[in-house]
């Protein structure tokens, strides 16, 4: 109750007063493909018409990761919801709905919705490869290389082999992924997978410790996908490690409706001094706090790295590096619960991630140079 | 078929682009409950408002004032069509007022003012919000309530569809619960309110003729003092202690405090030192006023609730009395029981009540001195 208040009051803090604009032709809002009513009259048919429904939720959830813009998750459930709440749905919708809820972080039952959806078509490789990134974030490293298994043998081999190198970098075989990947011929590679395949591989060159080529890797997969803003968020990283913030600024100019990025450019401005830093705080804040309002947490690896890096909150952002780390355990989960934990003056709390990395043989430099200062 | 795999391949790159994103749909709906009406505003983004009703008449992707001027009608339409309010008299007439817009973090809103005539006062509100339910299913109300000086929230749409909420103070009974524990506790751990009384109900199972003590006859005339007693003392607190806490009056607590203990003082050496015999209620009053600024100071340092603070008093109070009450039920009948033995008369009255004066005593030097 006491946090739901004092969320709003942060939420209400940062509205200014209504008014009345002085001029008609003053613009209120500048609307992005697939933003209006008209497109409605589109959907209304999708209730009635299977092939008009997925491809536009498909689209939607595209648009969703190019703007970083929740709304279109929504839109996109919205046409999906007639389609998957059938006797017997659909399981392209299933998958598509299995996508949605993925990026809200509701992992449960995104795997749910797969697994419905795979009793009903066992073939369905999107499922599959679907299925394997879920349990890849949930650092289920086993029955995810299972699904990319299964994904092999219903698709194509060059991204087959991302889906399977990209888990065995995770799990004791970091070295042997790069190469592998780094050696796939790209020929014939459509735009998303080189891209796929460069992220990945900027990735594991980041726990390798060669940032370089990590540089190198997220420049070339953002020249297949310029507006990628996870690929942006990685190398951004790569940029803040290296102090190199000016950099940082000019990388994430303009983009900060799309949180993660708006969490490294606050990171950079904190480091540069930057007068646009107080901006940035109060967006970020503002998201937090109406998440919080909403029940949600999303954005609880983001959170907790701004309350660690910027606000040094370090108990709060211990509280939400744990929180974090109980829903997802990416390399980076752990490497912000370890720095938390540390900062808050109780290396021991961080002891779950150092277990699962030792476990499953995870190996990440930056997470052995975090753990190391403090034993 | 392959192609779907590799757009989707595309998506979910990285696995970690879980968190993406920035805000969900959210809308802003504040209202303040007056009796049966409801002045209340609703904050809808813009591009929100866009897909729920159309206001980029001209297409071009922008929405300008002007546009938004011109569908304030068919928001309104769609308003009473997605927004419902319920009494217990039944549905609310909604009346809305002219657009305006206001900035937000993340970008302009339309600031729709309206007011609810919900028929009979209001004790439970049922608000159904469908806005952009078709739409885009994450979008969510974010409610602002506040009635009778308290404020919940709440967060509404999504599959809880309508919900209703309880306007009377939330925390009504708890405060009263806590209050009264607070009163029994003061009068029991504050044990100079108790030894006043019991200087005035000691003599009260005894009666003076001819400058001696004798025991009442019958049970009658002792409950009857004792009644009396402790009407009085109740009453005359209950004054004070209400216009204190309501801060009519206020003395300082130093003064009270000191006034407290030579009260006690007065009471207890009416009983070595008789003057007052029969109408011991009237000390009881007239020192029972003080009293009550004694327990205004306690429920001070507590605070009394916003929204509560009548019921917190009423509470504080009622624990006050009981607490006196099993004290007066333990001690009473024993006092009765032993009232004809040479024991009460010519050891538990007088020297009792010296003991209790002398106790006093120091309080007083204590308190004055502060």
């Amino acid at each position: 109750m006491c946090a739901a208040l004092l969320a709003i009051s942060a939420v209400t803090a940062v509205a200014a007063r209504p008014y009345v604009p002085a001029d008609d032709n003053i613009v209120l809002a500048h609307l992005s493909a697939g933003v209006s009513h008209t497109s409605l009259q589109v959907r209304q048919q999708a209730g009635a018409r299977v092939d008009v429904a997925l491809p536009l939720a498909q689209f939607y959830i595209s648009q969703a990761r190019a703007t970083g813009d929740l709304r279109f998750l929504g839109y996109a459930e919205a046409l999906l919801r007639h389609w998957t709440s059938q006797p017997s749905p659909n399981p392209e919708a299933l998958v598509l709905y299995a996508t949605i809820l993925q990026s809200r972080h509701s992992f449960d039952a995104a795997l749910a919705e797969l697994d419905e959806a795979l009793g009903a078509r066992p073939d369905d490789a999107q499922a599959w490869l679907t299925r394997a990134t879920v349990l890849r974030v949930l650092g289920r490293y086993a029955p995810a290389a299972d699904a990319c298994a299964q994904f092999a043998r219903r698709a194509d081999a060059g991204v087959s082999l991302i889906c399977e190198q990209s888990i065995k970098s995770l799990a004791g075989h970091l070295a042997s992924a790069y190469a592998t990947l780094a050696g796939l011929s790209t020929q014939g590679m459509l735009d998303a997978e080189w891209t796929w395949r460069d992220s990945e591989l900027g990735e594991m060159a980041v726990r390798l410790g060669r940032d370089a080529d990590a540089e190198r890797w997220f420049r070339e997969a953002l020249s297949h996908s310029p507006g990628d803003s996870y690929v942006k968020a990685a190398y951004a990283d790569v940029l803040l490690r290296q102090h190199r913030s000016a950099e940082v600024l000019t990388l994430l100019n303009g983009q900060e409706s799309i949180e993660p990025l708006l969490l490294r450019l606050a990171i950079a401005q904190q480091q540069l001094g930057d007068p646009g830093l107080a901006r940035s705080r109060e967006l970020l804040q503002a998201a937090f706090s109406a998440e919080a309002e909403r029940g949600e947490s999303v954005h609880r690896r983001e959170q907790a790295r701004f309350l660690l890096e910027v606000e040094n909150r370090t108990q709060e952002a211990l509280a939400a590096a744990l929180a974090n780390w109980a829903v997802q355990r990416e390399p980076d989960d752990a490497l912000i619960l370890v720095k938390a934990a540390r900062a808050a003056g109780t290396p021991q709390r961080a002891e779950p991630a150092l277990a699962f990395a030792r476990a499953q043989g995870l190996r990440d430099v930056r997470l052995a140079a975090a753990a190391d200062t403090h034993s | 078929m392959k192609t779907t795999t590799l757009v989707l391949a595309a998506l979910l790159l990285g696995a970690a682009m879980s968190a993406q994103a920035h805000v969900a749909s959210n809308s802003f709906l504040s209202m303040r409950v007056d009796r049966a009406q409801v002045d209340g505003t609703l904050e809808l983004a813009v591009r929100d408002a866009e897909i729920a009703v159309g206001l980029d008449s001209n297409h071009d992707g922008k929405v300008t004032w002007g546009e938004v001027r011109a569908a304030q009608s068919v928001l309104v339409l769609y308003l009473r069509e997605h927004l419902h309010l319920t009494g217990s008299a039944g549905q609310c007439a909604l009346q809305f007022g002219a657009v305006q817009i206001n900035e937000r973090v993340d970008g302009n809103y339309l600031w729709q003012p309206f007011t609810a005539d919900c028929h009979t006062a209001l004790r439970r509100l049922t608000i159904d919000y469908r806005l952009l339910d078709e739409e885009d299913p994450s979008h969510r109300g974010l409610l602002t309530l506040s009635a009778q000086q308290v404020t919940q929230t709440a967060v509404l749409g999504g599959a809880r569809g309508a919900q209703s909420f309880d306007l009377r103070h939330p925390a009504l009974w708890s405060a009263f619960i806590e209050y009264l524990q607070a009163g029994i506790w003061h009068i029991w751990s504050g044990i100079d309110h108790l030894l006043f009384l019991l200087s005035l109900l000691l003599p009260a199972v005894l009666r003076r003729r001819q400058h001696r003590w004798q025991a009442v006859p019958h049970a009658a005339p002792a409950f009857l003092n004792i009644l009396k007693v402790v009407t009085a003392f109740t009453l005359a607190h209950s004054i004070t202690l209400s216009l204190a806490a309501f801060d009519i009056i206020r003395l300082p607590t130093r003064l009270t405090e000191s006034a407290i203990a030579a009260s006690i003082i007065v009471g207890a050496l009416n009983n070595v030192f008789p003057l007052v015999t029969e109408a011991r209620w009237r000390i009881a009053f007239a020192f029972g006023l003080l009293h009550g600024f004694g327990f205004a100071a306690v429920l001070s340092e507590m605070g009394l609730p916003q929204g509560a603070r009548l019921v917190s008093l009423v509470a504080f109070n009622l624990g006050v009395e009981a607490g006196q009450l099993a004290v007066v039920l333990a001690v009473m009948p024993l006092a009765y029981l032993l009232r004809a033995t040479r024991l009460y008369q010519r050891a538990l009255l007088p020297w009792g009540s010296t003991a209790i004066a002398a106790l006093a005593v120091v309080w007083l030097i204590q308190r004055a001195a502060g």
